[in-house]
């Protein structure tokens, strides 16, 4: 077992058995899996939702895999630096929302729809 | 002669034998398929068999991943049960975020995904991010989405549902297509044997490398450290050096002499102690822009949703013309257009006066 460390703290194996303990290479393997899936997931549906808020909850989605890649890289070098990047993806994924929702406030205000086709030819309301 | 018995046997072949390299790349798809299947709102059956291909799918490439990540010489033991629970939880609630047909159930969704991902976290060895993602994204993110979607969705008719642009998807073919090959370059650049020995290589040696790291981390913090050398030996007065590569302190106690003696690992500081520290003392300069982004945002958020004042022709030329506008002048012109003109002014100011 000198390759692997189990994943799960000292405080664990009473409640869980040992035999369930998950070796670190795998675990990050399946984290990275997870996380391409998820990347492609919210590219697939920033292309296929017209609901402007929905796209908006997709690129969220992308921002969650990158995360989720970030701190599995971390762990594959044993370094916290990947933790303090995904603090700041949350900070850019905050501003990002704010000023998304406010943007799409605004074009339903003039719109009255949240469909995204509504805006693909733009030129003045009339 | 002999050509055709050749050629169908190198047909049957690669029929039979796949190379190994192009698993992962059948795999992604069969996922697609099933995501295209998945895409179908008008038929409940071609849905339907758009989820058993896409769990075949996803079974196929996890299956395919995690026998990549297994060393020759290491003990088989039972498949890791939780990472696979909780990538199948993610990406059934992202797959559902991305099809259903209303959006309020879609966020929800996208609560699950969340949730399955600080699961994944907590697992990394992530404890703070784990928390931190549940509270900032599910507690706070989802929360304004939700209530943007509540402000502006329209409510379904009566007999038709759904408005239609919640219900059919745009382009789902090509966009698939798109990720398929998007995915299947990232899959190979992941799992391709020169990066997995790459990887395998990085986790064994970093194992000693890491308990290095965090002791060194613990030599930045001078408190815990003391606080730590205590835990050892009671009547420690000061920590005099701290060599991080033994986790050997030289402590200087409350009698005079000088001590040296060793820390035990499961003194290492603890995950939101190390990223913190991590945090102020190698990237202060981020952490100062990750607070002026904040701020603009929260300007940015205000302008954006200040009620817009609708101009009329004359104002709009008068404005370009530069004049100045008398405010409550002019009293033969209507009422409507002076009301106007003074919240023109009005928001010329910052809309102070309103």
């Amino acid at each position: 077992m000198s390759h692997f460390t189990t994943i799960l703290p000292t405080s664990f194996p009473a409640i869980l058995p040992t035999t369930l303990a998950v070796t670190d290479a795998q675990t990050i393997n399946a984290a990275l899996l997870v996380s391409a899936l998820l990347f492609t997931c919210g590219l697939i549906g920033f292309l296929t939702r017209r609901n402007m808020i929905l796209m908006f909850l997709c690129t969220e989605l992308m921002f969650q895999a990158a995360a989720l890649a970030m701190i599995a890289f971390g762990r594959m070098h044993h370094d916290v630096s990947g933790q303090v990047f995904v603090i700041f993806i949350l900070t850019i994924a905050a501003a990002e929302a704010a000023l998304a929702l406010g943007l799409v406030v605004l074009l339903y205000r003039r719109r009255e729809t949240l469909d995204s086709e509504a805006w693909s030819e733009l030129h003045e309301s009339a | 002669m002999s050509s055709p018995p050749i050629a169908t046997f190198t047909l049957l072949e690669a029929a039979v034998a796949v190379p190994p390299a192009f698993l992962l790349t059948i795999a992604v798809a069969v996922s697609a398929a099933g995501l295209a299947l998945l895409m179908q709102p008008k038929h409940r059956a071609l849905r339907v068999g758009g989820t058993i291909i896409g769990l075949a799918g996803l079974a196929m490439l996890f299956v395919e991943v995690l026998k990549r990540a297994t060393v020759t010489g290491e003990e088989a033991g039972l498949p890791p049960v939780f990472p696979v629970i909780f990538g199948f939880l993610a990406l059934a609630g992202a797959v559902r975020m991305i099809t259903h047909p209303r959006p309020v159930f879609a966020a929800l969704y996208f609560v699950l995904v969340v949730v399955a991902i600080a699961g994944m976290f907590l697992l990394l060895g992530a404890e703070f991010m784990a928390f931190a993602m549940v509270i900032v994204y599910a507690g706070a993110i989802l929360i304004t989405y939700m209530f943007v979607l509540m402000l502006a969705q329209q409510s379904p008719v009566a007999g038709i549902g759904e408005p239609v642009y919640d219900r059919m998807p745009r382009e789902a073919l090509s966009a698939i297509a798109v990720g398929f090959v998007i995915l299947a370059t990232l899959s190979e650049a992941y799992f391709s044997p020169t990066a997995q020995r790459f990887r395998n290589d990085s986790l064994t040696g970093s194992i000693v490398s890491g308990t290095q790291q965090a002791w060194a981390r613990l030599g930045e913090m001078p408190k815990l450290l003391l606080q730590t050398a205590r835990m050892v030996k009671p009547d420690v007065a000061t920590v005099v050096e701290f060599d991080s590569k033994s986790a050997t302190v030289t402590a200087k106690m409350t009698n005079g002499s000088t001590e040296r003696f060793t820390l035990d690992e499961k003194m290492i500081p603890d995950n939101g102690r190390q990223v913190g520290v991590e945090l102020v003392s190698k990237f202060p300069a981020g952490l100062e822009i990750a607070g002026v982004v904040l701020l603009m945002a929260l300007f940015g958020a205000v302008i954006l949703a200040r009620k817009q004042i609708e101009l009329g022709e004359d104002e709009r030329r008068a404005l370009a013309g530069m004049r100045r506008f008398t405010v409550d002048g002019e009293a033969g012109g209507a009422s409507g257009d002076s009301r106007a003109d003074a919240s023109l002014i009005a928001s010329d100011n910052g809309g102070s006066a309103r």
